[in-house]
């Protein structure tokens, strides 16, 4: 069973004195149970708000949303005990400790409090957990954030920008900490990011959105398949004289800062042969591996 | 043999919190509120100083002090009776004048109270009792109108009520239980207040009372009175709340309540005096006065002989209530379903 479900979906925002905006166009969203799902897209690509229409806050013109198996809005109650959530900023009372506004919700869900406990550890927030919230730096209250998302143990986990505001050491442990959520068997990650290298580094699948729309989707290895360059770069004694020899065998060749950058190669191993023949001998050859983020500008460029 | 094939293990999913859940953390999250406890501890800090100026204003009446005041009220009818016969003996009064039009009648020490001469005066629990009650009830509902404003308020201003939302997704049930706190808590501070009341009067009474015995029906006016001063604390916290849950804001629902109170019921008392009865003041006011509010409204219209003509009514507890009731439920009601509709943003 999909933990997410986006059929058809569309919303759009009436805008006084200006034409309506149109958020979600539409979109269709699959997200399988278990691992990590990133969710990628340039600012107002629609990815906010469709975290909101699944989780309810707003309600779409058209489509049909599951999450956990169950409609949206109507069969939300049944599975939102299962489905933790930090979307943009993380939302909490200024005045009250940390601890106090997990101790909130989790009398909300009802949860033990040791939950909370455990949960201030995760993110090692339990020194600081007695401190007004409105006291927390960014990276701590964005910690906070997540430890709310955690609370209920859930097993569907939306994350949006969840390394907001953290330091470099923060974003590793948050990293960590998604990467383990997502091997556990149990819970489903969507991790909504504008980092590229984030996505790249936890998520097993993909869904980039532009537009309202999901333009690409599976898993990342494939998505960067298919936006594979073919491009190759190799290191030679002799950098002119091994262009000019693949120049003149048909190849495209660009210097680079050590070496030269061969375009569109279909075959590497060519390469090598055309070289030897003219006693160049390669000292390195490095097929120029596609990365998310030529993937992601190639795939959410406007339309010409 | 056969196989026994047992389908693919999905996990369960679980359900949002259960309604208690939510009454009770939404009743933590108003207790925990800072001002609210800040604005509670001004009203304790309130109610001692009007009980201890009371006790320095009031002084019981003793044997002694009334054998004093007694012997004033004496010396002032014998005062009053010495100059009524200067007057009488005046050669100059016109004949054809009755003399007690000119000089006044004879002055009995009937015709003045003890309590005039006695200073300070004795707390009196039959004559001012209710009317302290009135007036407890009036601050009350301020004191309650803010809470459920900043209640709400803080809410909205810290997005809470839209992280509330990833918890129990029912909108009608998140308001229904902020609703059922707020409404609890303000009628318990209603109650709390007219309790406080109750005891200076009291304090009041015994330690610088009267004496006088109270009349009969009195206690049964008094606590139908300290009720409706409960009643009118609860409707004035849910009105702070509705309002304030309307505009999202607390600092704005109270310059729309200012701008009502000060600028609108002004200017209809002055322009369309024959709406006065329909006010929210004036029914707040009528729902707790014992016997209702007695307006008199002068109106533009003239009668035959070019005197204003003036309409008494009376604003019975019972209008005071309904009216009152009716508002504050439209004002809530409107805020729940404009947020149950709306998206959440």
């Amino acid at each position: 069973m999909p933990a997410v479900e986006m059929h058809a979906v569309t919303k759009t925002y009436a805008r006084r004195g200006k034409s309506p905006q149109k958020a979600l166009d539409d979109l269709e969203l699959v997200v399988e149970s278990g691992g990590v799902h990133g969710f990628l897209g340039p600012n107002g690509s629609g990815k906010t708000t469709s975290i909101r229409v699944l989780l309810g806050l707003i309600r779409p013109d058209a489509g049909e949303v599951r999450l956990l198996g169950r409609p949206v809005p109507s069969g939300l109650p049944d599975v939102i005990g299962s489905v933790g959530a930090l979307v943009e900023t993380p939302l909490f009372f200024p005045g009250f400790s940390g601890r106090r506004n997990l101790q909130l919700l989790a009398e909300t869900a009802g949860l033990p409090r040791t939950r909370v406990e455990e949960v201030l550890e995760t993110v090692e927030l339990r020194d600081r957990a007695d401190d007004r919230f409105k006291g927390y730096s960014l990276g701590m209250k964005q910690r906070l954030g997540i430890a709310a998302a955690l609370l209920k143990s859930p097993q569907l986990l939306i994350l949006d920008e969840p390394s907001n505001g953290l330091d470099p050491a923060g974003i590793r442990d948050v990293r960590e900490l998604i990467r383990r959520l997502g091997q556990d068997g149990s819970t489903t990650v969507l991790l909504s990011s504008h980092l590229l290298t984030e996505i790249e580094q936890v998520a097993d699948h993909v869904s980039i959105m532009a537009r309202g729309r999901c333009i690409a989707t599976g898993p990342v290895h494939k998505v960067l398949a298919g936006r594979s360059t073919g491009d190759v770069r190799i290191r030679v004694p002799d950098r002119a004289a091994a262009a000019a020899v693949l120049t003149a065998a048909g190849y495209a060749v660009s210097p680079t800062a050590d070496g030269l950058l061969v375009s569109a190669v279909p075959a590497p191993g060519e390469i090598t042969r055309v070289l030897a023949e003219h006693g160049h001998y390669l000292e390195e050859l490095t097929p120029v591996a596609a990365d998310l983020e030529s993937a992601f500008l190639a795939l959410t460029a406007e339309p010409a | 043999m056969s196989a026994v094939l047992t389908p693919p293990s999905v996990p369960t999913t679980a359900p949002a919190g259960r309604f208690g859940g939510l009454l009770r953390a939404e009743t933590h999250r108003l207790r925990a509120r800072r001002f609210i406890q800040v604005l509670l501890g001004l009203a304790v800090l309130a109610w001692i100083a009007v009980t201890a100026l009371g006790l320095l204003n009031y002084e019981k009446a003793t044997p002694e002090r009334l054998a004093a005041a007694q012997a004033q009220l004496q010396e002032q009818v014998e005062q009053n009776e010495i100059g009524r016969q200067q007057c009488l003996t005046d050669p100059s009064l016109p004949p054809d004048v009755p003399v007690d039009q000119l000089c006044g009648p004879p002055m009995t020490a009937e015709d003045m109270e003890l309590s005039w001469f006695l200073d300070p005066t004795p707390y009196s629990l039959s004559e001012e009792g209710p009317g302290g009650a009135v007036s407890i009830a009036a601050a009350t509902a301020v004191l309650t109108f803010l809470i459920g404003a900043t209640f709400v308020g803080a809410e909205w201003s810290s997005r809470s009520m839209v992280a509330l939302l990833f918890w129990e997704t029912r909108r009608p049930r998140v308001m229904g239980a902020k609703i059922a706190v707020v409404a609890v808590a303000t009628l318990l501070v209603g109650v709390a207040t007219q309790l406080a009341w109750l005891a200076t009067a009291g304090i009041w009474q015994a330690v610088a009372g009267d004496g006088v015995p109270l009349p009969d029906g009195f206690w049964s006016e008094m606590l139908a009175t300290h009720g409706r001063g409960a009643l009118l604390a609860l409707f004035a916290g849910l009105l702070g709340f509705g309002l304030t849950n309307l505009v999202r804001n607390t600092g704005a629902a109270l310059g729309v309540g200012f701008v009502y109170f000060a600028v609108v019921e002004s200017a209809i008392s002055g322009f369309r005096p024959t709406w006065q009865p329909w006010l929210l003041t004036t029914n707040a006011a009528g729902l707790v006065v014992p016997g209702g509010l007695e307006l008199t409204i002068y109106t533009d219209e003239i009668d035959t002989q070019g005197n204003s003509v003036v309409i008494e009514h009376l604003v019975t507890n019972l209008q005071g209530g309904i009216v009152m009731g009716v508002v504050t439920a439209v004002v809530v009601g409107v805020g729940v379903v404009l947020f149950s509709r709306r998206d959440a943003q």
